[in-house]
């Protein structure tokens, strides 16, 4: 056996080369996943999340918005720890720990402390409207500051109007909203009859949503990148970032931090048929893509249906 | 020889390497059944618009076809192990070999095909995981059983047996470290929200899995160069018939293996941990807190076998644990139904669930060390010496066992208890009755405690014990020197 087959040659060689295979498959399927790295794929990304669903909320995952923040974070600093902490003079920011804002306990009044779920409820259904005609005023998400604080102000206003007391969190805001959006998904793509698995009660009746109709039942969306175009070379894609530094300022970035811009085409189809074309500028920093909101105009892709 | 104490054969490292080597192998294994299951729900197809129903289905089908998959190569790869006649052992080979395609399969499963065609998607799930299935069996089945070849010393055996059992349970939720650890490095690398955007991919899995697939490389092989097999195999060919019988006539075995069905209800607690940790502790984030105690008893319970094991017999300590187990889970029902569903019942439960869990330390180390008594009992009596199967037996039962828990749990739940689900899409979880409240707590206390004394019933009928157990480990060591002795003549000659 000594002779013959050395345990420890075979253990020390297979460790390394199921190490570099392991290695390999990881490198080689995250690339393949991960949209940020691929200008093409991130762009797409973004594209998809306002077509298939109306979706442009989410869409900001992949954008400058999101470089230094989580997302989630970036509206509370922003949008909803200004109306909480209305009282105190909160700027984002600010050392939250010595403030006291609506979302203590002090402020829950008897609805509030006794609701079992009805009264949320009609608070994200009365929501859900503003939410809709927000849509149609602003055309969609790319004036996002304005949605957001539109919201979070109607929001604080149709909750006190309905519990009577001023208490709001940041949960009461991220329920509502994305309730909303999910809503508005549903009034494009339809839904389906669907029942409760365990009681057999149904919990929700089949709608025909605005993409059924105009596309048909089975319509599919697909998304063809026509061009990519390097914009890194020449100074005016860059002037016209810099024109919005007070956002990257926000963002917590700079232009100096950005190493590569591309124009990325990409026509969106229905059925094979193309239906929209949209630019989107991305930029990379370090070794990924983020998409350029500053610039970006996503107003037709809200007008599909 | 009868008086003195009997001859170590180990070398301590080996203890603690054949640990080790249980440990890598519970670090991939341990986290591959959920994960895989979360991977395929919700990661592995997204955005390709498959029909979820259809989707759903055929998850359930591809992890139902998986424990059909498990239970055949259970006896299967038994067979195959007690006729495997090698240098290096005949459980060495499986593990130290079976862990590289092993390794390699558990990464494919995290890697799905780039497809559009839902049955593409479904013959990929179904194909790629009853493979990871068999080289999962392949190996686990036979690192289970090296305890019973590790030495001819019971006694030596027992205690390497009980201290690798708790390496084991460790490594069974390393898997949830490492990708707790992993999602840490890269949030700090990507960003949180670029984190989240990875996260949303399943990135995060697929680099666990690769961190839990080198761990199980890098740990086996350590056992695969320090550990020996130190009890000779029988030369005789064993046929696959015979195989079959083993498991099922031997009566001590057979005892060792109907503990697992007849206490199959025992893990019906894990299908209702949210809902105790929604509705009688208040918050379902509370579930790891339900988990920890009770993860941590086991682990304690493992080491405390091991003492309990010098005083008394196998036998003994099963049917002591059992009997502590089943009242220790009376106590948890009676305690909370003394305080009441309220706050002040969260710091009682969780210190009491810490004192449940010590009993599956239990159920991790003794059957283990009796199978390896049976292998011995069997050798003695037949001359044949069949770990592989023997040990492959209380895995096909443990895996019949799991399937009556799946199926039971939710039955319980859903049915008996009367629970009520949310149809309001604002509102997560419903309100319930106090009637389903009693029921839901006797799901995670009293039935599983009547399921534990079930357990109990067969090893009353087990009797590889006291002088029987003695006896044979004389005769098995003066058959090997006697055998080993003429072995040594035949070469001179």
């Amino acid at each position: 056996m000594k002779k013959g087959f050395n345990l420890k040659i075979y253990a020390a060689i297979t460790f390394f080369v199921i190490a570099g295979l392991l290695a390999t498959i990881t490198v080689t399927t995250y690339t393949n996943r991960y949209n940020g790295f691929s200008p093409e794929k991130t762009a797409v990304a973004f594209v998809q999340s306002i077509v298939e669903t109306g979706d442009g909320y989410n869409a900001y995952k992949n954008t400058l918005v999101s470089k230094n923040y989580k997302y989630g974070d970036f509206i509370r600093e922003y949008y909803i720890y200004p109306a909480i902490y209305a009282e105190s003079d909160y700027k984002p920011g600010d050392d939250r720990d010595e403030l006291k804002g609506f979302n203590d306990d002090s402020f829950k009044g008897e609805k509030t402390l006794n609701d079992d779920g009805s009264l949320s409820g009609k608070v994200i259904d009365t929501m859900y409207d503003y939410y809709v005609d927000l849509m149609k005023k602003y055309k969609g998400w790319d004036n996002y500051d304005a949605v957001f604080t539109d919201y979070m102000k109607e929001l604080s206003k149709v909750r006190e109007e309905v519990f009577g007391d001023k208490y709001m969190t940041d949960e009461i805001f991220f329920t509502a909203l994305e309730s909303n959006v999910r809503t508005y998904g549903e009034s494009l793509t339809g839904t389906e009859d669907e029942f409760d698995a365990n009681t057999g009660i149904q919990t929700s009746i089949k709608q025909i949503g605005a993409y059924e109709k105009a596309f048909g039942e089975d319509y599919k969306f697909t998304y063809e990148v026509k061009d990519t175009v390097i914009l890194s070379t020449t100074n005016a894609p860059w002037d016209k970032i810099n024109e919005h530094a007070d956002m990257l300022e926000t963002y917590k970035t700079d232009i100096s931090e950005m190493n590569d811009l591309y124009s990325v085409i990409i026509e969106v189809k229905a059925n094979g048929k193309t239906i929209a074309t949209q630019e989107v500028r991305v930029v990379k920093i370090n070794s990924t893509w983020y998409v350029d909101n500053t610039t970006v105009d996503t107003t037709a892709l809200y007008k599909l249906a | 020889m009868s008086d003195k104490p009997m001859k170590k054969y180990m070398k301590k490292s080996e203890i603690a390497t054949f640990g080790i080597g249980l440990f890598g192998v519970a670090l991939l294994t341990g986290w591959m059944p959920d994960y895989t299951a979360t991977f395929f729900a919700d990661f592995a197809f997204k955005g390709k618009g498959f029909d979820p129903d259809t989707m759903a289905n055929a998850l359930s089908a591809v992890f139902l076809v998986a424990g059909i998959v498990g239970a055949v190569c259970e006896l299967v790869i038994g067979y195959l192990v007690d006729n495997t006649r090698t240098k290096l052992g005949k459980v060495k080979p499986w593990i130290g070999f079976g862990v590289i395609p092993l390794a390699l399969i558990s990464m494919l499963v995290f890697v799905a095909p780039n497809t559009d065609n839902q049955n593409v998607a479904i013959a990929w799930m179904f194909i790629i995981y009853s493979l990871y299935t068999a080289f999962c069996c392949a190996v686990e089945s036979p690192a289970n059983c090296f305890g019973s070849l590790c030495s001819p010393n019971p006694s030596e055996r027992s205690s390497a047996i009980s201290i690798a059992s708790f390496l084991r349970s460790v490594g069974q939720s390393g898997g949830m470290v490492v990708i707790l650890v992993v999602g840490l490095v890269m949030k700090a690398i990507m960003g949180q929200q670029q984190f989240k955007n990875a996260e949303a991919q399943g990135l995060d899995l697929i680099i666990s899995t690769a961190v839990c697939a080198l761990g199980l490389i890098l740990f086996v092989m350590i056992f695969f160069t320090n550990n020996q097999e130190r009890v000779p195999f029988t030369q005789e060919k064993v046929s696959l018939k015979d195989a079959v019988k083993v498991v099922f006539t031997h009566k001590n075995l057979l005892m060792v293996s109907l503990t697992k069905l007849c206490g199959f209800g025992r893990g019906v607690y894990g299908t209702v941990s949210l809902y105790i940790a929604i509705y009688l502790l208040g918050s379902k984030d509370l579930k790891l807190g339900l988990l920890l105690p009770m993860g941590i008893g086991t682990a304690v319970g493992t080491l405390l076998v091991n003492i309990v094991l010098k005083k008394f017999s196998t036998k003994k300590t099963f049917i002591l644990f059992c009997f502590y187990g089943a009242s220790s889970l009376a106590i948890l029902f009676l305690v909370s139904k003394g305080i009441g569903f309220n706050d002040g019942l969260i710091i009682p439960f969780l210190i009491l669930n810490f004192f449940c869990g010590l009993q599956h330390g239990n159920t991790n180390v003794t059957p283990n060390i009796m199978i390896a008594d049976c292998v011995d009992e069997i050798e003695y009596k037949t001359g044949k010496r069949q770990e592989g199967l023997a040990y492959a037996g209380y895995g096909l039962f443990s895996k019949i066992a799991s399937a009556f828990t799946k199926a039971l749990g939710p039955w319980l739940l859903y049915t008996w208890s009367g629970y009520l689900a949310s149809t309001n899409a604002n509102i997560a979880y419903a309100d319930q009755t106090d009637a389903t409240l009693n029921k839901i707590l006797m799901i995670y206390t009293i039935i599983p405690a009547i399921f534990v004394v079930l357990q109990a019933v067969p090893i009353f009928f087990y009797d590889m014990v006291g002088d029987k157990k003695e006896n044979i480990t004389k005769e098995l060591m003066k058959r090997r020197e006697e055998k080993a002795l003429a072995d040594n003549v035949s070469a001179e000659n």
